[in-house]
């Protein structure tokens, strides 16, 4: 059986389903928020900026009108009308002073030569140039103004020429000069870096459409030779067509941008306002990292959450599950603590145990039940067996009795036939004898034949007796008699031979028993003949009464004759069984038998050459003797 | 040693050779004695010679030895009637004998001193 896990697959499952139930309208609603917002701030953004470029554009304008009026204003001053030139050349000077953005002043004459020059790096006297082949020369005399030229102040600093006309073009008179001036931009780079300060996101610049770059918040990307405005970007922004504009940039390094544009009113100069995507959208991608960061910590909440609950709810369901093994395995003891809850799992639990107890109740009842059925099989065999043996033993003593009856019948009538014949030739030897006794005393020898027939009779009459004695259905007859009395009488008329000793030993309390005197007379008969006859020499018979066992009282006759082996001490007490030459064998079946009438019991032991004890087990009469 | 005592004696029983030897026995000892094979012959000697003593077989080939015995006993309350067997009696059958009238039994073979005995000592009582 594989080890149950540490949480079991209902947890991951829980797990699974709670994440998916909250993380992905979370995750869709959240991202969603963030396109919304990308969306507007992209547009707040784009809207932003092109204002800003605007605007920008238009400070730009107004930064350039604000020196083209001074100038033109100058030069519609009545000094330059009369060209006088100490007056233009204090003017100018007091103009320097007032603007520093203004870096160079000239005035032309109608030639193109140059009249008065002021600089304010140039010292005094400087050389005086032929302008007349400079492109605003031209320009200014036919428009009666000239904005460009954009050059690099010592090379670094962005420099516009602005020319006026002298003498009002107005009036339609050829003008008489020019009025130009070198004015230094670097004041609009200054406005864009306190605009877009070069940490902030946002840059701006102003460049010419030719790449120059005029303007950049960053002055650190302007104030170099050949500052010039990104080529992509350039390209980009002289292809469109409108004045202003804005969208989202993506240039061939892979920077994005979200950038406007304005062209500058007047002039053919592009504002340009770029804010990287990265920065524009960092509110956007902020709220995104926050709702990962959320997401993140939702998906923990969940793990634990799920977790914590699917543990509440597989703790008690994996410790009924073992409960539930061990009730399989049938042991009712010993459950892990099932929580109970109040709750389904906990009614689960409380009908888990009911039915375990039941179980465990009917299992008893089985085992019980089986236990019983073993012990009563058993009792069962047991009392077949004992039946069996009974049965078995009932039959053989039927087919004893019924061979004994027949064995009875027999001997009756052979008896009661042998008898007839033995009374006629007792009468006639009778008769012999009485007719003939004078002659028998003269002969000795027909005397001893007449004594041989009569002993005869008496021997074929004693077997039959003993035959009939012993088949015969006769009522026992009981009557009271002290035992050692009745033995006394019995032995005294006992005929023994002389060289048997008789030794009796009475039991002094003289027991009272309730015998058949003929035929327990017989039986004591057939057990001492049988004695004397196993000792023809010499010995001793023994005659002894004592008390058994409880209510039994006991006579036992020993010899001390040469003993019964063992395997015929089996047999002795089977009729017609016998190991003498002559006999009928039924001496002391008949003993058997009338002590089995009495209810008593014989017992037999013998040694081979010490002799043979017998002993009659019989009740002891429980009347009291009158 | 022939004594003259001028009893009597019928001895009933089938076996020929019995009832002569039993009588010729008795004879010598001066019994006058008749012989009978059955119970009728028997009863028929009985009624002519009129008998002191009767001696029979408890089985006889056309009647019981009871029957005969109850039929003299009718006939004469002084008849000695002695039942003869040849096997064991039971009690109930020697008190059946007795009631109908029988005075003694014999067990064959019988020790004939003894039964001549037995049978001058009835006669002396009943003429006592």
């Amino acid at each position: 059986m594989p080890l149950p896990s540490q949480r079991g697959r209902l947890a991951y499952k829980i797990l699974l389903w709670f994440l998916i139930i909250s993380l992905i309208p979370m995750g869709v609603a959240g991202l969603y928020l963030i396109d919304i917002s990308q969306a507007s701030l992209h547009q707040q953004i784009l809207g932003t900026e092109k204002s800003l470029a605007q605007s920008f554009a238009e400070t730009v304008y107004k930064y350039i009108a604000t020196y083209r009026d001074i100038l033109e204003e100058s030069a519609a001053l009545p000094q330059f009308a009369s060209g006088n030139k100490s007056e233009e050349q204090f003017y100018l000077k007091h103009l320097m002073s007032l603007h520093v953005a203004i870096l160079e002043l000239s005035v032309l004459d109608s030639s193109g030569h140059e009249v008065i020059r002021e600089g304010r790096f140039l010292g005094p006297n400087p050389q005086l140039r032929n302008m007349e082949s400079e492109g605003f020369f031209d320009t200014a005399l036919a428009r009666g103004e000239f904005i460009g030229a954009l050059k690099r102040f010592q090379g670094i600093y962005p420099t516009v020429t602005i020319a006026v006309s002298i003498g009002s073009a107005k009036s339609g008179k050829i003008p008489s000069g020019i009025l130009a001036a070198k004015i230094s931009l670097n004041g609009l780079s200054s406005m864009l870096s306190m605009e877009f300060p070069p940490s902030s996101a946002t840059s701006a610049a102003v460049a010419a459409p030719d790449g120059f770059l005029i303007a950049h918040s960053d002055p650190e990307k302007v104030y170099k030779p050949d500052a010039r405005l990104n080529s992509e970007i350039l390209k980009i922004l002289t292809t469109q067509v409108a004045d202003s504009g804005g969208g989202e940039m993506t240039l061939s390094n892979g920077q994005s941008f979200l950038s406007a544009y304005a062209d500058v009113n007047g002039l053919d100069w592009i504002v340009y306002v770029q804010e990287s995507i990265q920065a524009a959208y960092h509110t956007a991608a902020r709220m995104r990292s926050q709702i990962l960061r959320l997401l993140i910590w939702v998906i923990i909440a969940i793990i634990v959450l799920s977790l914590a609950v699917s543990r509440h709810i597989t703790q008690p369901l994996r410790a009924l599950k073992d409960a539930a093994r061990k009730v399989g395995m049938g042991q009712f003891e010993d459950f892990p603590e099932v929580l109970t809850t109040n709750d389904e799992i906990g009614d689960l639990a409380q009908a888990f145990l009911s039915m375990s107890e039941s179980l465990k109740e009917k299992t008893g009842e089985l085992v019980d039940t089986k236990q019983e059925l073993e012990r009563l099989n058993r009792t069962l065999e047991k009392r077949v067996e004992a039946r069996t043996r009974e049965l078995k033993a009932a039959q053989e003593e039927l087919i004893k009795k019924e061979r004994l009856a027949a064995i009875g019948q027999m001997a009756s009538v052979v008896g009661h036939e042998i008898r007839n014949p033995l009374a006629v030739i007792n009468n006639s030897i009778y008769f012999i004898k009485t007719k003939l006794a004078s002659v028998l005393s003269q002969d000795p020898k027909v005397s001893k034949h007449v004594k041989i027939i009569e002993s005869e009779i008496q021997q074929a009459n004693g077997i039959i007796n003993e035959i009939l004695t012993y088949s015969r259905q006769r009522e026992l007859q009981p009557e009271p008699v002290r035992l050692n009395d009745w033995l006394e009488e019995l032995l005294s008329v006992y005929p023994f031979p002389p060289h048997i000793t008789l030794q009796k030993i009475f039991v002094p309390s003289n027991p009272p028993v309730e015998i058949d005197l003929t035929e327990m007379q017989q039986a004591l008969r057939n057990l001492i003949g049988n004695a004397i006859e196993v000792m023809p020499e010499k010995g001793i018979l023994g005659v002894k009464t004592f008390l058994s066992q409880a209510n039994m009282a006991a006579i036992e006759i020993s010899d001390t004759g040469p003993g019964i082996p063992q395997e015929t001490l089996e047999k002795i007490f089977a009729p017609f069984f016998t190991t003498k030459a002559r006999g009928t064998g039924l001496g002391l079946a008949v003993v058997k038998k009338v002590i089995d009438r009495h209810g008593g019991k014989v017992e037999v032991a013998s040694i081979v050459g010490r002799g043979t004890v017998f002993r009659l087990h019989i009740p002891i009469s429980q009347k009291v003797e009158a | 040693m022939t004594k003259q005592n001028h009893s009597k004696l019928l001895v009933i029983d089938d076996d020929a050779h019995l009832r002569e030897s039993l009588a010729e026995v008795l004879e010598l000892d001066g019994f006058e004695c008749s012989l009978a094979g059955t119970a009728k012959t028997g009863l028929e000697c009985a009624a002519k010679i009129n008998p002191d003593i009767v001696i029979m077989d408890i089985q006889l080939p056309d009647s019981s030895g009871f029957q005969i015995c109850q039929e003299l006993r009718k006939r004469s309350k002084t008849t000695i009637l002695i039942m003869m067997t040849g096997r064991f009696l039971s009690l109930d059958e020697k008190k059946q004998g007795f009631a109908l009238g029988a005075d003694d039994y014999l067990t064959k073979p019988f020790d004939i001193v003894e039964l001549s005995a037995r049978i001058r000592q009835m006669l002396t009582r009943r003429k006592g």
